[in-house]
């Protein structure tokens, strides 16, 4: 078998292992947290008879392993239930608000990688300089601060004192887009609207900025310390003898084997920023996924917090598995079969 | 030699740039638009509905057969023309010029399916209709309903009865069990079914509704009233304040820190109240030493500083998030005291009722909680423990999580010595508010953590319930009143009032004009009564 077939069936199982271990633990776990879910769903009116036929519908006064069966079953008919947050089924709430995240996040990640890595490829490359200096700086400043200051930095900048970006959600009210892949960006140019293309890349500018601030960060520093080290190397030195331009030297043979090390970081970046979404989400009152985990925690809606953790965690998984696939592709020695150590 | 790399941030810089171009040459919507925002979620179907958004959207989309009279206690004909009935029999002729949103007429067998629904669903606001045995639809425009016992508040209850059009929830029925399956839960939460003055668009629970008005509606509506409604749902108050700068938001929610209300009034806006629904509440354990002990209650409620408690929800040196207390019901309700008979801080009295009491207050320590969901009700344990000290009462202060204290108040001795609770009448009328509060056969939910037993307020309150007429019960209110004031379960801190900034563009009067006040969370956002500048 190709190593690296065999690399994607062996990571495959495992994170169906490490889903089934988080269904199991979340479940758990929420069922400990104190309060009762149903008296919380009904609200602070609601008469002993409601909440407790609400507890009955549930099968909350059955025991956790019993309770654990029935969800499993429904799981396998592809139901998570419904949220008693928004009383509609989970598995709507997440097809409404896992695209509007996904598209956040991924733009933020963008963000990331085209500004993170050339940053400290600049950095690198005129390292002890002035433009290495500053750069550092700046990556100092993105890691330190999370993202939700940034947040609220930017809004104070960019739509308070000068109103330059909108604030609060995806599209602006003047434009009616057919929902097609629920990522605006993508939907706004099927509907061969530019008009409202640029609407939404003003509405996500801000938000995807805060949330990709610190992973810009982040690159850039990871980037920059690969790449000086690698900059002593001999190969590097005897390429400079070779008379090879500066920038060849820098792009092919300083970064690319620098790379490998930071795309694991930045993997682990990208699937961090589904939670850290929750704040950003809050401030840009962006509809997505995070802001509403974050909720039917709070309200201990049981079913929706089962959903959405498992499909933060499925991501989280999917994005580990393409950075392993891509550390592999760049890797002759993992290609290859060579030096994997089984 | 010049760094290439640097072309990534130059095509990123250039792309922002574009959209904002973009976006600023978006064009403009021509129409009266209203923007406001109120906590997530929001709850379109009627039958669910309980929280504020929920209300707001109720009262919209939908109608009941009778509104809360504006300005007063008592109520008037709505979709109903008018009503007789009194003890157990009500019956309601229905107006005949009113039609759903779908074009369908209003008929008495709608009002029957709309209670129904509501019982058989079994949330929301429906423990308002347990006592009600059936209703019927005498003919076409006349429905009788039929209570259990004699109960006064049944009118006022029908404010949160919205009716449903039966024939579009029928026709849109999904999965479920039996004849009527899930009763049209699933189509009522994404879509509207009323009369209302304004129709649903568009329903993103998390995100906003937007409504259009409905030309059609029975009673007409204003053409400076808005054409778009957005309600928005679960934005920071930093967000608010940047979206009225920018003249993108109308109305904030009530929920702003009252310091980002005071900024918005000083940067022009406008400030909009709604009150007499309910009050906030120190309640304190009847059943736990030292408290078991009127006169020891007594010390505690002449030691509190009512009127410190109202600076520090203070908007504006004249504006509070609360109005003064008079009692135990707030202003405007019936059985309420004048406004003018505020309660206030009595540091003898206090000291005398000390005295008296059986317990030795160096025996014991009061824990004063407040709920870990509600930040401000930490400034209020702070003062009351402050209070407390000048009258030589130590006090510990407890953070509480909702969801604990819910269940922690169910026995007597796991509830707090003092608990302190914001609580509404959801239908207007006293007895939604103070029966669940103080009648023994209530005590231990978690709007009663006074665990009182008292055959005085039992007897006042279920006079209350029963009274023939509203003379009858404003005076079996009135004498409630005193009773509650002279026993002390609780220390009545303040009348709830909610405040909005509003766009000085937007007039309200339901939230300006106590005259035209509806005395209903909620109720004050009736959009077909408010106007909007172009």
């Amino acid at each position: 078998m190709h190593p690296v077939l065999r690399l994607l069936l062996r990571r495959a199982g495992m994170s169906a292992l490490v889903l089934i271990g988080v269904s199991v633990l979340i479940f758990v776990i929420a069922r400990v947290i104190p309060g009762d879910p149903a008296r919380i769903a009904l609200g602070p009116n609601a008469t002993v008879e409601q909440v407790a036929n609400l507890r009955d519908a549930l099968h909350l006064d059955q025991p956790v392993w019993r309770q654990y069966g029935h969800f499993i079953a429904d799981l396998a008919r592809g139901d998570l239930g419904v949220s008693l947050y928004t009383n509609r089924p989970v598995t709507t709430d997440i097809a409404q608000f896992l695209p509007a995240t996904l598209e956040l996040v991924f733009a933020a990640a963008i963000l990331m990688i085209g500004l993170g890595l050339p940053l400290g490829i600049l950095s690198a490359r005129y390292r002890g300089g002035i433009i290495d200096n500053s750069i550092r700086v700046v990556a100092l400043l993105g890691v330190s601060a999370p993202s939700f200051v940034w947040a609220v930095i930017l809004m104070l900048l960019f739509a308070f004192f000068l109103p330059i970006f909108p604030i609060a959600g995806r599209l602006s009210t003047d434009f009616l887009i057919e929902p097609v892949t629920g990522f605006l960006l993508v939907d706004t140019l099927l509907a061969g609207n530019p008009a409202a293309f640029g609407n939404a890349v003003s509405h996500i500018a801000l938000p995807a900025f805060a949330l990709a601030l610190s992973g810009i960060g982040q690159a850039a520093r990871l980037t920059r310390a690969n790449m000086v080290e690698t900059y002593d190397r001999p190969y590097i030195e005897m390429a400079r003898s070779y008379g090879f331009p500066e920038r060849r030297i820098a792009g092919r043979f300083a970064f690319r084997p620098s790379l490998i090390p930071s795309l694991t970081i930045l993997g682990l970046d990208f699937a961090a920023m589904l939670g850290n979404a929750f704040l950003v989400e809050a401030i840009f009152a962006w509809p997505g996924l995070s802001r509403y985990g974050v909720a039917v925690i709070l309200r201990k809606d049981l079913n929706a917090i089962i959903g959405t953790v498992l499909i933060i965690s499925a991501t989280f998984l999917i994005a580990n598995l393409i950075v392993d696939l891509l550390i592999a592709w760049l890797n002759p020695r993992i290609r290859h079969g060579r030096g994997t150590g089984g | 030699m010049k760094p290439d790399f640097i072309t990534p941030l130059r095509v990123a810089s250039l792309a922002l740039a574009g959209a904002a171009a973009l976006a600023l040459a978006a064009p403009v919507g021509a129409d009266r638009v209203l923007r406001l925002d109120e906590v997530a979620v929001g709850e379109l179907d009627p039958g669910l509905a309980s929280d504020y958004a929920d209300s707001i959207l109720m009262f919209n989309v939908y109608d009941t057969l009778v509104l809360p009279r504006q300005g007063g206690p008592g109520h008037v004909p709505h979709l109903a023309a008018n009503w007789d009935g009194e003890g157990t029999q009500y019956t309601f002729q229905l107006r005949d010029d009113v039609r759903f949103q779908s074009g369908n007429p209003l008929r008495a067998e709608d009002v029957v399916f709309s209670l129904e629904r509501m019982q058989a669903l079994g949330r929301g606001l429906s423990f308002l209709f347990g006592n009600v045995e059936m209703a019927e639809a005498v003919d076409t425009h006349t429905v009788r309903f039929s209570l259990n016992e004699p109960y006064a508040p049944f009118v006022a209850s029908l404010v949160r009865l919205p009716i449903v059009d039966k024939e579009t929830v029928m026709a849109n029925l999904g999965e479920g069990e039996g004849d009527m399956k899930d009763w049209g839960q699933g189509y009522l939460s994404a879509n509207g079914a009323g009369t209302g003055a304004y129709r649903v668009i568009a329903h993103n629970p998390q995100e906003e509704t937007v409504m259009v008005r409905n030309d059609d509606y029975f009673l007409g509506i204003d053409e400076g009233a808005p054409d778009t409604v957005r309600l928005r749902y679960g934005l920071e108050a930093a967000t608010v304040r940047t979206l009225m700068a920018q003249g993108e938001h109308e109305i904030s929610s009530q929920w702003l820190p009252p310091e980002v209300m005071r900024a918005l009034s000083n940067e022009g806006m406008q400030l909009l109240t709604e009150s007499g629904t309910g009050a906030f509440y120190f309640k304190m354990n009847t059943t736990k030493a030292p408290l078991d002990d009127v006169h020891c209650r007594l010390a505690l409620a002449n030691a509190f500083d009512y009127e410190a408690a109202l600076k520090l929800i203070a908007v504006t040196d004249t504006l509070s998030q609360g109005s003064a207390s008079t009692g135990a019901i707030p202003v405007g309700m019936f059985g309420a005291n004048p406004a003018s008979m505020t309660l206030a801080r009595d540091v003898d009295a206090s000291r005398n009722h000390l005295a008296q009491c059986a317990h030795d207050p160096a025996d014991f320590s009061i824990e004063i909680t407040w709920i870990a969901e509600v930040p401000v009700e930490e400034r209020f344990a702070l003062l009351f423990q402050a209070n407390l000290a000048e009258i030589g009462i130590r006090s510990t202060i407890t953070k509480v999580p909702w969801a604990l204290f819910s269940s922690q108040v169910n026995k007597a001795e796991n509830t707090p010595h003092v608990s302190q609770l914001f609580v509404n009448a959801v239908t207007g009328d006293p007895d939604t508010l103070l029966y669940g509060m103080y009648h023994s056969t209530a005590a231990g939910t978690w709007q009663s953590p006074e665990h009182l037993n008292d055959p005085e307020v039992d007897r006042l309150l279920e006079e209350g319930r029963t009274g023939a007429s509203d003379e009858a019960r404003d005076a079996a209110y009135a004498a409630l009143n005193d009773r509650l004031t002279a026993i002390a379960p609780s220390i009545y801190s303040y009348d709830r009032q909610s405040i909005f900034a509003g766009s000085p563009k937007v007039n309200a009067p339901a939230l300006s004009d106590p005259a035209q006040a509806f005395g209903l969370d909620g109720m004050g956002f009736s959009f077909r009564l408010m106007t909007v500048e172009n």
